[in-house]
């Protein structure tokens, strides 16, 4: 899990252009939105198509959308059920 | 229509955004020039500025150097010309369309790559809810641009234009553009430029703001006089009766111009009507030229304009862009005489205010 946690870390910094952001400033269990890293709805669109791309997995419910990207680590142990890490 | 240029904003492949005025000019031995960037993040917020590409920081940045320059928070009209736009979002969303088999897209690239990009973001940053377009015309983008500003305060709609130009320049398009055989074929010191007699140029690009206004103002750098343009003319002798019409209908001679400012670009092919003008009407005027600095890119008849209302205002014409005799009085009238590839000529007057 640790090992997809920092893979997810810098893919997520990479695709979503986070200039002057380290993996070491992102904590596992910050909310990705709103008050955490401060993300917004275009963000939400490049990390669907982050997920389907490296990892097949598509999200056509956006009500599983809220759940599954509500921190980094909530993103890993979805890759993780689905059998993907 | 005329109109008082009250600020400038420009980022150019010179040092133009620091209030250098060409003093010490960058020179470049590669055919392709590109901007020197100034630290967006003090322009940008972080936050807005990772979402950017390359030209819409440069752009959103000159225009808001432009507005304080000016002194001007809120404009009236924001209005942009372009010719080919946002490039490298076109080329990136492109590419992911064919690498990925027009699947799994994201948006921002595909957002961001539309050519009111830039005009768009300016007025969103200043919540400017007024009068907003960008003209896409190929070499008139940026002349277009400029009559649409001088008809909106002609007509009275609009006392404080925001008004640019932008084009940026890339590999792959300069690649494509290369086939079309646009470009030099040897590597040139772009301050040779001139020394060149091949066929081709250097290409370039740059983003330049101005803020047009119908006052009066100590702080005004010059009076936009006149503005002219030529479609496809069919010689030398056309665009020679063009340049006496343009003068005339100003109330001008050419012994009035006290420098022209020549669209030279070293390319064989076409540089030879700037020789003609010269010999033919202003053989006893001061002359200079601009794109040796910036290279030639559709809009670069903005970094002509940057440049003349700057030497109107700091009366001096440095030495790196002087084409024969300095001027030998004052500068009170400056005609710009540019082409793009032989097609699209314009003339622009800029005069003391």
């Amino acid at each position: 899990m640790d090992a997809l946690i920092a893979k997810l870390k810098t893919q997520i910094i990479e695709q979503l252009n986070l200039e002057g952001v380290s993996p070491e400033d992102i904590s596992p269990d910050d909310s990705l939105f709103g008050e955490g890293l401060g993300l917004d709805s275009i963000d939400a669109l490049e990390l669907i198509v982050l997920l389907e791309k490296n990892y097949g997995l598509k999200i056509e419910n956006p009500a599983e959308g809220k759940k599954i990207f509500y921190t980094i680590r909530s993103i890993a142990e979805y890759i993780t059920a689905n059998g993907k890490a | 229509m005329k109109a008082f240029i009250r600020g400038i904003g420009q980022i150019s492949p010179q040092q133009t955004f620091a209030g250098d005025f060409l003093e010490n000019v960058t020179a470049y031995n590669t055919n392709m020039l590109f901007c020197i960037d100034p630290v967006y993040k003090e322009f940008i917020h972080p936050l807005q500025l990772r979402r950017m590409s390359r030209t819409l920081r440069m752009g959103v940045t000159a225009a808001k150097i432009c507005l304080l320059d000016a002194a001007i928070e809120m404009p009236d009209a924001v209005i942009t010309g372009t010719g080919f736009g946002c490039v490298e979002d076109t080329e990136k969303f492109l590419l992911a369309m064919l690498n990925n088999n027009e699947q799994q897209l994201t948006p921002t690239a595909f957002m961001q790559s539309t050519h009111n990009t830039i005009s768009g973001q300016v007025a969103i940053m200043l919540k400017c809810k007024e009068y907003n377009s960008t003209y896409v015309n190929r070499g008139f983008s940026f002349e277009t641009a400029l009559l649409d500003s001088l008809m909106l305060i002609a007509e009275d709609n609009a006392h404080k234009v925001l008004v640019g130009g932008f084009d940026e320049n890339s590999f792959n398009l300069h690649t494509t553009t290369d086939r079309l055989g646009h470009w030099k074929k040897e590597k040139t010191n772009s301050l040779q430029l001139l020394e060149s007699k091949t066929p081709g140029t250097i290409s370039g690009e740059g983003a330049t703001f101005f803020m047009l206004t119908d006052k009066e103002d100590e702080n005004n750098y010059a009076l936009l006089k006149g503005l002219s343009t030529l479609y496809k003319p069919e010689n030398e002798n056309e665009v020679e009766q063009h340049v006496n019409d343009f003068l005339k209908r100003n109330n001008l001679s050419a012994s009035d111009i006290d420098l022209v400012v020549y669209g030279l670009n070293g390319d064989a092919r076409t540089d030879e009507v700037y020789y003609h003008l010269r010999d033919k009407l202003f053989n006893e005027n001061a002359g200079a030229y601009f794109k040796h600095l910036c290279g030639d890119y559709y809009t670069s008849s903005a970094f002509a304009l940057w440049f003349s209302a700057n030497a109107i205002k700091r009366q001096v014409v440095p030495q790196s862009v002087r084409l024969g005799k300095a001027p030998s009085g004052a500068l009170k009238n400056i005609l710009i005489v540019n082409h793009y590839r032989d097609i699209n000529y314009s003339f622009m007057l800029v005069s003391q205010c």
